[in-house]
């Protein structure tokens, strides 16, 4: 068995003395960020892009997974505990689980996000393990005109998926492809709307718009709301974290649905985790005999969207390591890193590279295990660094982010250029553009300029190429379908609603 | 992710019959943008024969960006909407000061003071800061960043001021 082979392979590299160091500290950082509500998943795969420069590819690209999936961990600590999403994906987990945590049911709630997180993160390792090498074969054979159009459906997805107006987030996604023109065509090597400044003459880093956009443009708007946050921390000790034999039938379940409702989200490219727990927490509350429990202390309004925001954030690794196609704003970034490393990310990544591939496949279940260790014996210790003020936090975050950045190429104009996007990125969230979009765009433009001019060259600048390929006429007409379900109001009010859920 | 918009009644200074300002300015700005892009990338060389120039796909994202601009800003008056949320001075001000004030200074005074003085500059940006606590974080953690970046990641930069060393 191919698989079991690979999969031998990936447990042998991972469990190198170095990576398992690395895998530790993803998932340290990553329950960390998690828990301090006011610092991101992107913000911070971000701000330590620059640290991962010295760094072996394959731990740097395990570290940072380690990230995104401990984040889905350590978010629902801080949701249940003190009422706060500490991630965008935890938000539903608040709902439930701070009621439960009322009723003096902390620990079984902190106990079944966990094992719900760890179920599903197993299930979603299994997942990419399998579909991993059929996906990789099956991209292989797509031509250009293919990988611009499969491009196309990802963002269009990224649109649907995302919250707020469609129109809006299309804009973002156009504003990121145009940004991504700035530096040296490919081609011709001609100069590109740099204005002859040397350090835009490699275009546009990426570190540096998403530490901006999402970094410092998160402090500034996080001070707008003050910098002391309300935080009703439930003050009483948490004791017995075992739930009971009725929650674990209760939840078991939920986990499952949950499990699998995340996976499939996950691979789709736009809302990865987030909307996967707030499809979960939906989907639970519509199944559910008595639907008035939610909102009450259900236990399945935790198991469920907690399963299902880790299932999502593992599958989401998906499309990225098979087709190389980012389908979020933080695969994005690891699109970055794979870069800095000189790793062009794609299918060829899989054949070529099988140490990083399967190693950093079989990390996500070693630092799911490591993960559950973290997060429930430990979790006194987290709770008490949510007694850290933000007035501390964020200048520690923006000197940080500053050294990073400086540090990525030695060039201050970096670290002004960041610090322009983060008023940049202010501004959009003022007027409710989504910058998650702007970074995807932002990542996929010279991909799709390049697939789109090879294409046309190759069709003698036919364009009727996207449509008279059969593989590429599909994948339009499913993103033309896409957008034109996205515009009717049926489905937009059901959008709408899934997200109106966290906020009513 | 958006701010609720407040309640105050805000001064506009949009004619009356934009009903969305904050999609109708949001709209325009892109709109800006892009035919700001078209400007620079105006010298580029465009479509030759049947395979494109350097020119030619960001011209075609700033056309789409230009149109998808002026859609936003056509719901903005078509439709009701928000208010421009307020903008606050404070943090965007002393944080961005912050940002600049490392980016000057990081070659000619290094690591440790450069670090330690944008950690008070962006401590001013809020009104809680308390200073004895500020300053004894700000400088325990530029300790931690002279040894972690230099020592720890191998990331060499200048950790003392120029006048000092020489």
């Amino acid at each position: 068995m191919e698989l079991f082979a690979n999969l031998a392979h990936g447990f042998v590299v991972a469990f190198s003395p170095i990576n398992l160091l690395m895998c530790l500290i993803g998932a340290l950082v990553g329950t960390l960020v998690g828990v301090l509500p006011g610092i991101g998943t992107i913000a911070t795969v971000a701000m330590l892009l620059p640290i991962t420069f010295g760094l072996p590819p394959v731990g740097a690209l395990i570290m940072l997974a380690g990230i995104y999936y401990g984040a889905q961990y350590g978010g629902s600590t801080t949701s249940i505990l003190v009422n706060i999403p500490g991630e965008a994906t935890s938000v539903v987990t608040a709902l439930d689980g701070h009621q439960m945590a009322k009723q003096g049911r902390a620990g079984p709630a902190l106990a079944i996000a966990a094992i719900g997180s760890f179920f599903a993160g197993c299930v979603a390792t299994v997942l990419i393990a399998v579909l991993g090498a059929p996906l990789t074969k099956l991209a292989l054979a797509f031509g250009p005109a293919e990988y611009f159009s499969l491009m196309v459906l990802g963002l269009i997805f990224a649109v649907v998926l995302a919250k707020g107006s469609v129109l809006k987030a299309i804009a973002m996604i156009v504003f990121g492809l145009l940004l991504s023109m700035v530096g040296s065509d490919i081609e011709t090597g001609a100069s590109r709307m740099a204005f002859n400044i040397p350090e835009l003459a490699d275009g546009l880093g990426f570190a540096t718009v998403a530490m901006g956009v999402f970094g410092f443009a998160e402090i500034i708007r996080n001070l707008d709301h003050g910098a002391e946050m309300d935080r009703n921390l439930v003050q009483q000790k948490i004791t017995g974290l075992m739930p009971t034999r009725k929650d674990l039938v209760d939840s078991t379940p939920a986990i499952l649905r949950g499990t699998v409702l995340g996976s499939i989200l996950g691979i789709l490219p736009g809302g990865g985790a987030v909307i996967a727990s707030f499809a979960a927490y939906t989907l639970e509350k519509k199944l559910a005999k008595d639907p008035k429990r939610f909102g009450r202390g259900a236990i399945e309004g935790v198991a469920a969207p907690e399963s299902a925001n880790n299932a999502a954030a593992q599958t989401s690794f998906i499309p990225l390591l098979t087709l190389g196609i980012p389908p979020n704003a933080v695969m994005a970034l690891m699109v970055g890193a794979m870069t800095i490393h000189g790793i062009v990310p794609g299918p060829q990544v899989m054949q070529k590279q099988p140490d990083l591939v399967w190693g950093m496949i079989a990390s996500m279940w070693i630092g799911n295990l490591m993960l559950i260790i973290i997060n429930l014996p430990l979790v006194g210790i987290w709770v008490r660094l949510l007694r850290v003020p933000y007035r501390l936090m964020f200048p520690s975050i923006v000197v940080f982010c500053a050294i990073g950045i400086y540090s990525v190429n030695n060039a201050p104009v970096d670290v002004v250029l960041a610090g322009v996007f983060g008023l940049v990125g202010y501004w959009l969230i003022k007027h409710d553009f989504e910058p998650a979009p702007l970074l995807l765009g932002l990542v996929l433009g010279p991909l799709m300029e390049e697939n789109l001019r090879r294409a046309l060259l190759i069709s003698r600048g036919d364009w009727s190429v996207f449509l008279s390929r059969p593989l590429s006429a599909v994948l339009l007409a499913i993103a033309a379908g896409l957008l034109v379900l996205a515009v009717l109001p049926t489905l937009r009010a059901k959008r709408d609603e899934v997200f109106v859920e966290s906020e009513g | 992710m958006s701010d609720t918009p407040s309640e105050a009644p805000v001064k506009s200074i949009l004619p009356k019959w934009v009903r969305g300002p904050q999609d109708f300015v949001g709209g325009l700005a892109m709109m800006a943008v892009a035919l700001f892009a078209l400007w620079a990338s105006s010298d580029l060389q465009g479509m030759h024969g049947f395979s494109f120039g350097a020119g030619t796909a960001p011209r075609m994202f700033a056309v789409l960006l230009l149109l998808l601009g002026g859609a936003v800003a056509l719901v903005g008056i078509l439709k009701d909407g928000p208010h421009i949320a307020a903008y606050s001075w404070r943090g965007p001000l002393f944080v961005s000061a912050a940002i600049v004030f490392f980016a000057v200074a990081i070659r000619p005074l290094g690591l440790v003071v450069s670090a330690f003085a944008a950690f008070l500059i962006a401590a001013l940006g809020s009104h809680e800061t308390r200073w004895l606590e500020a300053i004894i974080v700000g400088a325990c953690l530029t300790l931690g960043c002279a040894l972690l970046f230099p020592y720890v990641l191998g990331l060499p930069m200048p950790m003392f001021p120029r006048f000092l060393i020489q």
